[in-house]
C-alpha cells in the first residue's frame, strides 16, 4: 500500500476538470447569515435557554470558592471512581479539590481510561446560538469529552460567543494546532429505538458547566 | 423488466399491505415531522438558508479539482495519507492491505453511505477482520444481516420489542421490559469492548472542507468520536462530493444539516479533525487516512443535467417526505440510497436498464423538492431518468403502441371524446361481467387490490359544458 496509484487521482482530476471547463450560469450572490438567523440580543441568556433545552447542565457561580462548593457538589452526585483532568494552570485548584475523595489522572500522564468516571477539562468557548461547548484536543485530549459518563466543563461567562461562525472564526485564532476541533451540545443521545430519546448512547449521560462570572 | 424491478414490484405490495410496518413508519414519521417542523421554526428564514447551502454546495462542485488538491495538500502537510479510488474496489482495496499490513485485527465503524455503497465491511471481513458498526441503527441492522433502512435512522423499521429479541438471541443480554434506554445500555456495553479492542475506526465524513484540511464529522451518540478517538489508525473515506470550500461555511451546513435530518438545531457531536495526534496530545490515532471515492460522481458531474445531484448532503429529508417511501419503506427498494435521493443517484451511478424503474417510484408530488436543504430538483431529475431509461430501450412494444395511440387520441376533441366514450362503456361491460380485477379489466392494476370504479354517467368534458361556467 505504500505505492500509491497516482493513476487514480490524475483519472479522476482530468474527469472533473474536463467536466467543469463548461461553461457555467453566474453564481447566486450570497444570502447573509443575518437573513438566515434570528438576531441574539442576550448571549447569555440564549445560552442559558439553549442549554436547558439540550438537557445540558449549567451551574453559575460568582468566584472561586462558589466554583469549589459547586465541583464539590456535582462530584457527590458521580459514582465512586477516577476522574481525568486536563492539565491545565486553571485547573489546579479545582484538581486540588477531587483529590480529596478521588483519584486525579492528568492527561499529561496519559489517555482516559474507560472506568474513568469523570473528566473536567476547560473549553475555548460557549456558543449561545445553540448551547454549545467549543473544544479541542487541547482541552484534555479527544477521549476527556466523550470517554467518561460524565463530562464536567469550566468556564467563565466572558467566553460565551454569540453564533457558531463567531466560535469558527476562534477556532482559527484559538487553536491553530490541536489535531481535533469540535462543538459539543448536550450529552451524547440516540433516538434509534422507535424514535425515542435516550442520554448517554456512547458518550456522557452527563454534560455539566461551570460558569464562572 | 429487470430483477430488481420485479422484486420492488412484489416487496412493495408486501409492504404496503404490512400493517405492523405501515404503523412504526408513520409513527416514526410524525415525530420527524413535528421535531422538523420545530426546528425549521427557529430559522429567520429556512429558505434563504436553503439557498445558502444550496449556493455553497454548488461553489464547492463548480470548483471541484482546484478544492480537492488544496485539501489533499493541508492534509498531507499534516503528515495524513490521501489515496484516490475510481471506483468501490479501488477503495477497498486499499484500506484491506492497509489493515493487513498493520496487522488489523478489529475494526469499528461509524455511520457511513458510501461505505455501505463500496461494500467495504464485507471486503475486511473476507481477510478475517471483524468489523462493528458503531452507530446503534447500523448495530442493530447488522446483527440481523440486513442494510440500513433509512441513511439516518437505519433501524427504524424496528420495534423495541424485535430489538430486545435480537439482543437476547445475539448478544446474550436480556432486556425483558425492552426499555429503551437499558436497551441502549446494552449495545453500549458491547461496543466499548469493540472500541477499546479495535486497531482501525473507520469513519465517513459530512464535510470535507478545503481551506483548512479538515473532515467534518456530525454525530448525535458519540460513536463517531470515539471511531476517531480510540484506535490507533483513522480511516476516512469520502465521497470527493463532499467538499466545500471554507470552514465558515459550517456556521449555516451545520445547523441546516441537522434540522433538515432530524430538526435538531446542530447535531451533538460537531466536530473537525486536521490530522492524526499531534505532539503534545494525551491520545487519538497514530496515523489519518483519507480514501477519496469517485464511483461514478465524475459521471454525474460530467452531465450538465445530473451535476446537481452532487450537492446532496444525505441528511434523509427527502425519504421522510416521500409518499411512496412512507407505503414501502427502505429496503423494498433494494438499492443501497432508498427514497427520491436514491431512485435518482441509484439508476445513474449503477445502471439505467437494471435499476431505471425506481424513477417511477414516484407520483411527481414534489414534496421532495420543497424540503431538499441544498435545493436539488429531484422530480426533475426523475423526469430526466425516464426519459432516459425509454431512449435506451426500456420500454415494451404493447406501452410504446398504447403510448402512440395515446398520443393520436388526445391530439383531437373529437378522437378524445370517442375514446372516452368508449372507455366508459368498455368499463361497464368488464364491470357488469364481473370481470374487475381480472386480466381481462384494463384497469387491473388499480383494481387487482381495489373495489371497482364507480363509472360517471357522463364524461368531465359534458359535466363542465352543464355545470362549470354556472
Amino acid at each position: 500500500m505504500e505505492t500509491v496509484k497516482t493513476s487514480a487521482r490524475e483519472n479522476i482530476l482530468a474527469r472533473i476538470v474536463k467536466a467543469n471547463a463548461r461553461p457555467r450560469l453566474v453564481p447566486l450572490p450570497v444570502v447573509p447569515l443575518e437573513a438566515i438567523f434570528p438576531p441574539i440580543s442576550d448571549p447569555r441568556q440564549r445560552f442559558l435557554d439553549e442549554c436547558a433545552g439540550n438537557l445540558t447542565e449549567v451551574f453559575q457561580t460568582s468566584d472561586s470558592a462558589g466554583t469549589a462548593a459547586t465541583l464539590a457538589a456535582i462530584l457527590s452526585t458521580v459514582p465512586a471512581g477516577d476522574v481525568y483532568v486536563q492539565d491545565a494552570e486553571e485547573l489546579r485548584p479545582l484538581a486540588a479539590i477531587i483529590l480529596q475523595s478521588r483519584q486525579v489522572l492528568l492527561s499529561s500522564e496519559g489517555a482516559p481510561a474507560e472506568r474513568t468516571q469523570a473528566s473536567l477539562t476547560l473549553a475555548h468557548g460557549f456558543v449561545a446560538q445553540t448551547g454549545s461547548i467549543l473544544t479541542s484536543s487541547a482541552c484534555g485530549g479527544r477521549g476527556a469529552s466523550i470517554v467518561p459518563p460524565c463530562h464536567i466543563v469550566y468556564g467563565h461567562g466572558e467566553q460565551i460567543v454569540p453564533d457558531i461562525a463567531a466560535a469558527l472564526d476562534r477556532v482559527r485564532s484559538a487553536v491553530p494546532g490541536a489535531s481535533y476541533v469540535g462543538l459539543i451540545t448536550g450529552s451524547s443521545r440516540t433516538a434509534d429505538i422507535e424514535k425515542i430519546l435516550v442520554q448517554g448512547a456512547h458518550g456522557p449521560r452527563r454534560l455539566v458547566v461551570i460558569l464562572e462570572n | 423488466m429487470s430483477t430488481a424491478s420485479q422484486e420492488f414490484l412484489r416487496r412493495a405490495v408486501v409492504k404496503s399491505a404490512d400493517l405492523e410496518h405501515r404503523a412504526i413508519i408513520q409513527r416514526g414519521m410524525a415525530s420527524y415531522d413535528a421535531a422538523a417542523a420545530k426546528g425549521r421554526s427557529r430559522f429567520a428564514d429556512w429558505e434563504a438558508a436553503r439557498t445558502r447551502c444550496a449556493a455553497i454546495k454548488a461553489e464547492g462542485i463548480a470548483n471541484l479539482a482546484q478544492h480537492l488538491t488544496e485539501f489533499e495538500r493541508r492534509i498531507l502537510e499534516r503528515g495524513g495519507r490521501v489515496h484516490w479510488a475510481e471506483n468501490a474496489e479501488q477503495a477497498n482495496n486499499y484500506v484491506v492491505d492497509l489493515a493487513r499490513a498493520r496487522n488489523v485485527k478489529t475494526v469499528v465503524k461509524s455511520k457511513s453511505m458510501v461505505t455501505e455503497e463500496i461494500h467495504l465491511a464485507g471486503a475486511l471481513e473476507k481477510i478475517g477482520v471483524t468489523v462493528w458498526e458503531t452507530d446503534l441503527g447500523e448495530f442493530i441492522v447488522q446483527l440481523r444481516n440486513e442494510p440500513p433502512y433509512h441513511i439516518v435512522t437505519p433501524a427504524m423499521h424496528l420495534t423495541r420489542r424485535q430489538i430486545a429479541d435480537l439482543f437476547r438471541d445475539k448478544l446474550g443480554e436480556n432486556v425483558e421490559d425492552a426499555d429503551p434506554g437499558r436497551l441502549v445500555a446494552a449495545a453500549r456495553v458491547a461496543l466499548r469492548r469493540a472500541f477499546f479492542s479495535a486497531e482501525m475506526g473507520i469513519s465517513g465524513a459530512n464535510f470535507l472542507v478545503a481551506d483548512t484540511g479538515m473532515i467534518a464529522l456530525s454525530t448525535n451518540e458519540g460513536n463517531g468520536r470515539l471511531t476517531t478517538s480510540i484506535p490507533r489508525i483513522h480511516v476516512v473515506v469520502a465521497g470527493i462530493e463532499k467538499i466545500i470550500p471554507r470552514m465558515s461555511d459550517l456556521a449555516a451546513l451545520w445547523p441546516v444539516l441537522a434540522t433538515a435530518g432530524t430538526g435538531q438545531p446542530i447535531t451533538t457531536y460537531s466536530t473537525l479533525i486536521r490530522s492524526a495526534r499531534v505532539a503534545g496530545e494525551p491520545d487519538g490515532p497514530q496515523e489519518l487516512h483519507v480514501v477519496l471515492v469517485d464511483n461514478g460522481r465524475t459521471d454525474l458531474l460530467a452531465n450538465p443535467e445530473t451535476e446537481e445531484v452532487l450537492k446532496c448532503i444525505r441528511c434523509g429529508a427527502c425519504l421522510n417526505i416521500c409518499p411512496i417511501f412512507r407505503q414501502v419503506g427502505g429496503h423494498t427498494y433494494g438499492s443501497i440510497y432508498p427514497g427520491p435521493i436514491g431512485s435518482v443517484y441509484t439508476p445513474r451511478t449503477a445502471g439505467l436498464s437494471e435499476w431505471g424503474h425506481l424513477s417511477y417510484a414516484c407520483s411527481l408530488c414534489t414534496a421532495c423538492k420543497g424540503v431538499c436543504p441544498v435545493k436539488i430538483d429531484l422530480p426533475k431529475q426523475l423526469l430526466l431518468s425516464r426519459r432516459d431509461f425509454i431512449a435506451t430501450g426500456n420500454v415494451t412494444p404493447t406501452e410504446r403502441a398504447g403510448f402512440a395511440g395515446f398520443r393520436w387520441a388526445v391530439a383531437s376533441a373529437r378522437r378524445f371524446r370517442l375514446m372516452g366514450w368508449m372507455g366508459r362503456k368498455a368499463l361497464a361491460v368488464v364491470n357488469a361481467l364481473g370481470l374487475s380485477g381480472t386480466a381481462l379489466d384494463p384497469m387491473s392494476v388499480w383494481t387487482k387490490y381495489r373495489s371497482p370504479m364507480k363509472l360517471p354517467k357522463q364524461s368531465f368534458r359534458a359535466w363542465w359544458g352543464e355545470n362549470g361556467n354556472g
